[in-house]
């Protein structure tokens, strides 16, 4: 502690020690924040349609999905929120028996003003099957789920909104 | 010149400052830290926490990184010189 540069160096050294703490306190707040995010999850029209996707020779059915989406998110939103993740996703067993879970339309929430949310909505991804075919596939259930984003520390994931099991109708032929 | 230079860089204190020094580091820092925190949380905001920590820090540095007169209040009496005087 006798120079300048003596003395600025044990600032920074408690200070670095100091940062530390703050930071894992910061994160551990995360799990003390009350979070009760609520949402509804309507289907308002599913479509299977037959066809051919960008410049592929096979033909494929993808799942054209229509819905509606109310939910208050404000509550997901605290000191150490950096953004939301928002994500529909589509859960279904498929004719050999794989369980399978497809992401079709996601949104990223950044504030807490944009967290009241009204949507009518519909497939932002495409949502095909590995088989090529929803046929024999078993009902789908959709639910909407979301990823939360610190500024420090782990991230946390939730679901807002679920149907029930909805069956696809059969394909249509578009070529 | 070039000693004076020398000493305005080194910026030395005596013991009792350095003691002082310490101190007056160690209060400001963790107080900081301490408030910040709560600070923060109450109003929920980051910019709240670091801010404080980021000020404070800047006075930190220039309160105790500095050779204020207040660390230079107890210098070291030194012995008086030897009268005798080696020859050879």
């Amino acid at each position: 502690m006798h120079s300048i540069y003596q003395r600025l160096n044990s600032v920074s050294a408690l200070l670095s020690t100091c940062l530390l703490v703050l930071l894992g306190s910061i994160a551990l707040t995360t799990y003390v924040h009350e979070t009760h995010p609520s949402g509804t999850l309507e289907i308002s029209s599913t479509k299977v349609k037959l066809g051919r996707m960008r410049y592929q020779r096979r033909m494929v059915e993808t799942a054209h999905v229509k819905f509606n989406y109310n939910a208050d998110l404000t509550s997901l939103f605290h000191w150490n929120t950096k953004q939301v993740f928002l994500y529909l996703t589509a859960e279904y067993t498929n004719a050999q028996g794989t369980q399978n879970e497809a992401v079709f339309w996601d949104r990223i929430v950044r504030r807490k003003e944009d967290a009241n949310i009204h949507i009518a909505g519909g497939n932002k991804y495409f949502l095909k099957d590995l088989t090529r075919s929803f046929k024999n596939a078993t009902s789908v259930t959709y639910s909407m789920k979301y990823n939360v984003m610190p500024w420090i520390g782990p991230l946390t994931w939730g679901e807002a909104g679920r149907t029930e099991a909805l069956p696809l109708p059969p394909a249509q032929n578009t070529v | 010149m070039n000693a004076e230079l020398q000493r305005l860089l080194d910026g030395k204190i005596d013991f009792e400052g350095q003691k002082l020094a310490t101190t007056i580091m160690n209060y400001i820092i963790i107080a900081s830290t301490i408030i910040a925190f709560f600070a923060g949380w109450a109003l929920q905001s980051l910019t709240v926490t670091f801010g404080i920590v980021g000020l404070s820090t800047l006075a930190t540095g220039l309160i105790v990184g500095l050779p204020w007169p207040f660390f230079n209040k107890h210098p070291v009496p030194w012995l008086p010189a030897s009268s005798k005087t080696k020859t050879s």
